[in-house]
């Protein structure tokens, strides 16, 4: 199958700042892929760009589609959904299904109506009406209703608590996902989906600076607890980043050998967020 | 066709102003026939009933029509700006309609369907008033107003209104609309500063008046003078009123309509060129805007 968005050189500038800086990479369908990177490293215009919402250099297929040529038909399959404050305060809930049933080919209404009966969200309220919350379930029942190919989620969860981010990913996972299908999102908090994706993309100051499966990345990486006494002989060995913890040092190392290593301390597998702090921090710069 | 009366829907249920607006003016003049002072005395001459009629007809159908202008322009300066400051652009641009679609709803929006909507609310008012009146005040002034082709004419009238100013005013809409795409905030400002400065500019340093001509020609006399035969006093003769123009006034509105001059006018198509020019230039502006 080809993939479900491919990108080529991607650039985009917003006067003289570039916001993405030639970056190129491709989403595989099936997959849930975290667009991951601190605020303001592009990740917003990455999506924009493969949404067809802005112009940009470089060379972007979605679905097979010139996303800013074809936003319209390419939004027949996909679905998308920015943050929890863009449903418009005087729309009302029942006319909200109304109208994307009217207007999108791939909607099927008695999904959405199913979703929203499980809330207790009254479809004759206006969206300024609701909590924030209820907006996002509202939008997510929306977006859900849509038999789309590719679901794109900008920050999902902002100014959302707890209780509602978690109910919102099982959401996701348990009524949305099947092989068929493919999750790209974005984040600043890596910690809250990283038991969620398949493969994540690193972004930074625009660029890619790291693109892989969850699988790939857990051979390819590797983290070693290391007592004061075996530092130097470990950071010898190349690490890309360091750091201490009670008394011990973890260093991180890309591609290593890790029969040298194992000898020295404990290795590890390093979780998403460490790799993106260790990237980033050190990798990257 | 159907997605776009869905589109046009869209727009009523956003902005409700759009028939709330007529309805209450309705309601006020209804209001003000149920308990106002009924005076028969108009400028000292007393009028044949026939001529009360048509003057509340017309009377009525003027104030409808003004507010609707009023409203219209309000309503197509603000449609694309309003959904970038509440960011909901992001969720409309989700779903699959063009950039020109949107922008083409929301023009007939504009053009059509709140003209539409204030013709209707024209029209129960007067059939409410007429109703009132004679029950009121005398029986001949309630059958002045049921003179059918009195109330004929002015459908017509409504009608052609309608199909005329939406095809003449089409770069003032046009206007309005990219101006609406463009700013962030202050859109009646932009809408009338670049315009002004510009006639301002060609008097200051090309000394002529040709731009500032264009517009007056275009917002006040350009339209009667090409829509309609001679107007002066005799749309009011046509309703009964005793018409102080030497020319005989006509017998039926039918007579002042000017259609096929008013398709024939080469100043009736510049216009919806420009207009269309305009139009395109919004689409453009809306396709490369998300934020506000």
């Amino acid at each position: 199958m080809p993939p479900v968005i491919e990108a080529r050189d991607l650039t985009k500038r917003y006067g003289s700042v570039l916001a993405v800086d030639h970056a190129s990479f491709a989403v595989e369908p099936g997959r849930i892929v975290g667009l991951i990177g601190p605020n303001g490293a592009g990740k917003t215009s990455i999506l924009r760009a493969v949404l067809g919402l802005t112009r940009y250099e470089g060379d972007v297929r979605v679905l097979g589609r010139d996303p800013w040529r074809e936003r319209a038909a390419l939004m027949r399959d996909v679905s998308f959904i920015p943050d929890a404050a863009v449903l418009p305060g005087w729309l009302r809930i029942d006319r909200a299904v109304d109208f994307v049933a009217a207007i999108h080919p791939h909607f099927r209404r008695d999904r959405t109506r199913t979703m929203l009966a499980k809330t207790q969200i009254p479809l004759d309220r206006r969206v300024r009406e609701l909590s924030k919350g209820m907006r996002t379930q509202v939008h997510l029942a929306l977006a859900m209703g849509i038999d789309a190919k590719l679901l794109v989620l900008d920050e999902p969860t902002l100014g959302l608590d707890l209780l509602a981010r978690r109910a919102f990913y099982d959401l996701l996972v348990e009524d949305f996902m099947d092989e068929s299908r493919t999750i790209v999102l974005t984040t600043h908090q890596v910690e809250e989906v990283e038991n969620l994706l398949t493969d994540v993309l690193f972004v930074h100051r625009g660029r890619i600076v790291l693109d892989g499966s969850i699988a790939a990345l857990a051979t390819r990486f590797v983290a070693l607890s290391v007592e004061p006494a075996r530092l130097a002989e470990a950071r010898a060995l190349g690490p890309f980043y360091e750091r201490r913890t009670l008394g011990r040092s973890v260093l991180y190392y890309e591609g290593a050998d890790r029969a040298a290593l194992a000898p020295l301390g404990e290795l590890q597998a390093p979780d998403v967020a460490d790799l993106f702090v260790a990237k980033l921090s050190g990798g990257a710069s | 066709m159907t997605r776009f009366l869905w589109l046009i829907r869209r727009e009523l249920w956003e902005h409700r102003a759009a028939w709330i607006l007529p309805a209450a003016i309705g309601g006020l003049l209804v209001l003000a026939a149920s308990f106002g002072h009924i005076d028969v005395d108009i400028a000292g001459a007393r009028p044949g009933p026939n001529a009360l009629g048509g003057a509340l007809l017309f009377g009525f159908g003027i104030v409808f029509l003004c507010a609707m202008l009023v409203y219209s322009s309000w309503y197509l300066l603000d449609c694309l700006n309003a959904d970038r400051r509440d960011r909901s652009i992001l969720f409309w641009k989700s779903l699959p309609i063009g950039d020109a679609q949107t922008v083409l709803a929301k023009l007939a929006t504009g053009l059509v369907a709140i003209p539409l909507i204030y013709f209707a609310a024209a029209d129960v008012t007067t059939l409410a008033i007429a109703f009132i009146v004679s029950l009121r005040a005398r029986a001949w002034i309630g059958s002045a107003l049921w003179h059918p082709g009195q109330w004929l004419q002015l459908q017509a009238l409504w009608l052609y209104l309608i199909a005329t100013l939406s095809i003449w005013l089409l770069p003032v809409a046009g206007w309005l609309l990219l101006v609406s795409a463009s700013v962030r905030r202050a859109a009646v400002l932009w809408s009338l500063l670049p315009p002004l400065v510009a006639v301002w500019i060609e008097r200051v340093f090309l000394g002529t008046n040709w731009f500032g001509r264009i517009l007056v020609t275009r917002l006040v006399d350009g339209y009667p003078a090409t829509a309609f035969h001679d107007l002066s006093g005799s749309l009011l003769g046509a309703f009964g009123f005793p018409s102080e123009s030497p020319l005989a006034a006509p017998a039926s509105v039918w007579e002042l309509l000017a259609p096929l001059r008013f398709l024939a006018s080469p100043s009736t198509w510049a216009g919806a060129v420009v207009g269309a020019a305009l139009i395109g230039a919004a689409i453009r502006v809306r396709a490369r805007t998300v934020d506000p």
